[in-house]
């Protein structure tokens, strides 16, 4: 079960409605997996319906681990949360995007579902080298990875889930693979969606770009 | 928390109305300002937002045009901060708004027709409940049938409408092109369901609307038939409630019939 509403990293009360809601749901249908997004969603009681970006600051690795333990505590069970695209950066951060989704991670036992493109596309807007990035996950807390496709408007890039994947995420996604070995990978494509062939032929891409690393490794 | 919480306000503000504080919070790169960035996130909340009320009102933005569904989903994007975590409430008091704000509320048909997609949506979205049928309704003795109490189907939905818009809308849906919806001479009451995947809707002569609601609210059969004596014969009125909670029965507007014990 995959969310955008939880807004983990949000100032106002966690919403016991929709964690009732989430509870009931995942009770019914059992999910491997329930994740959401490392980000606020709106403030006094408002939503944003966006996944807007928190600053990288002990203050707000604190405030989220305890609303990570508050929601896994009630779920009965660990949930992953997902790094998101983001435009800009806060003067006052003072860790890196990944310092902060790890020491998060650690803090509050969650897990991870590491967005392949999201990566991509902060390391664009921010200007980090994303293979750093990938070194400083975790492994055993990596679950599932997410690919998609993006919008490059010249001097950032808007990550829209509306176009095929493009060839440095798959050369990420390589370099993922490399180091986090067999792990679930999903394809999100939410717009302008092509014919079914065409995205079974870039799910048989991301197959085709695993299969040699993860043999590899099986055989090592 | 007090500084993360400070920081969420002034972004927020940021999203609503823009202002130089938050630019102050943000890095700017050579590549793209902290204005530009910024920026990034006011524009798609409301291209967000308007989407979301395309989603909702195709039929609106037809009737309006394009330029015009726009000014007032803009409009409405304004003055309606979200207060709900599934996008799918956002649009839902756009009827309303349409209703009393000018210059909108000078063209009325706008208000219906959001008013009468709202309701389809609704109907679209409700549970799936089970249905009464004929059968069912043989088996109850007559004796019970004064103090019969009826639940409708979760997708009903009834409406009372000054305006033709559903006939705009249903040209719309046959892909002709559309007449400009008329005015009645007097408001229509208007009943609105979904079976299996099909949504339905049909006028109704003013007793019947006043009989669907009467049971809506719980009536008995004996009260729904009491009321009706209003428009028709005492003689005949109990044979004409049963004809016409047997088209419902038909039509898949009850999901239950409650017979009292
Ligand atoms: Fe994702």
């Amino acid at each position: 079960m995959h969310g955008v509403s939880l807004s983990i990293g949000g100032t106002d009360a966690l919403n016991r409605d929709y964690l009732k809601q989430l509870k009931a749901l995942a009770d019914k249908i059992e999910p491997k997996w329930i994740s959401d997004h490392l980000c606020w969603t709106g403030v006094g009681g408002l939503n944003l319906h966006d996944l807007m970006p928190l600053p990288y600051t002990e203050e707000a690795v604190k405030h989220v681990v305890s609303r990570v333990k508050q929601v896994q505590d009630f779920l009965g069970r660990k949930i992953l949360l997902e790094n998101v695209s983001s435009y800009v950066t806060y003067k006052q951060s003072q860790l890196t995007e990944w310092e902060f989704l790890a020491h998060i991670a650690e803090q509050a036992d969650c897990l991870i579902l590491l967005d392949i493109n999201n990566i991509y596309v902060s390391s664009f807007n921010h200007g980090f080298e994303p293979q750093e990035y990938l070194n400083g996950i975790p492994i055993e807390r990596v679950q599932q990875f997410h690919l998609a496709g993006h919008q490059n408007c010249g001097n950032y890039i808007v990550d829209t889930h509306d176009h095929p994947i493009i060839d440095p995420v798959w050369a990420l996604y390589e370099k993922a693979l490399k180091r986090f070995g067999s792990v679930s990978t999903l394809i999100e494509r939410d717009d302008n969606i092509p014919p079914l062939k065409e995205l079974l032929a870039e799910l048989d891409h991301a197959r085709t770009i695993a299969e040699p690393i993860l043999a590899k490794a099986k055989a090592a | 928390m007090k500084g993360l919480l400070n920081l969420q306000k002034e972004f927020q503000n940021y999203v609503f109305k823009r202002g130089e504080r938050m630019e102050r919070e943000v890095v700017g790169t050579r590549r793209a300002s902290a204005r530009t960035r910024l920026g990034i996130y006011s524009s798609a909340y409301r291209l967000r937002l308007l989407e979301a009320l395309d989603t909702d009102y195709p039929t609106l933005r037809a009737l309006a045009g394009d330029d015009e569904f726009e000014k007032l989903g803009y409009g409405y994007i304004e003055s309606h901060p979200s207060p709900y975590y599934n996008m799918r409430w956002y649009g839902g008091e756009l009827a309303e708004f349409l209703k009393i704000t000018p210059p909108y509320n000078k063209h009325p048909v706008l208000s219906e027709m959001a008013a009468f997609e709202w309701i389809m949506a609704l109907a679209f979205d409700a549970p799936n409940d089970p249905v009464v049928t004929v059968e069912d309704m043989s088996k109850i003795p007559a004796d019970v049938w004064p103090a019969l109490v009826f639940t409708p189907h979760a997708s009903l939905q009834r409406l009372n409408l000054e305006w033709n818009v559903p006939v705009f809308w249903k040209a719309l849906d046959k892909k002709e092109q559309p007449e400009p919806p008329l005015k009645n001479e007097f408001p229509v009451g208007w009943v609105l369901w979904r079976r299996e995947l099909n949504i339905y809707f049909r006028s109704m002569s003013v007793e019947e609307a006043w009989a669907i609601d009467a049971m809506r609210s719980g009536n008995t059969f004996a009260e729904i038939c009491s009321g009706l004596c209003e428009w028709i014969d005492e003689l005949q009125v109990a044979q004409h409630a049963a004809g016409m909670l047997k088209s419902w029965i038909a039509e898949g507007i009850i999901k239950e019939v409650v017979v009292p014990r």
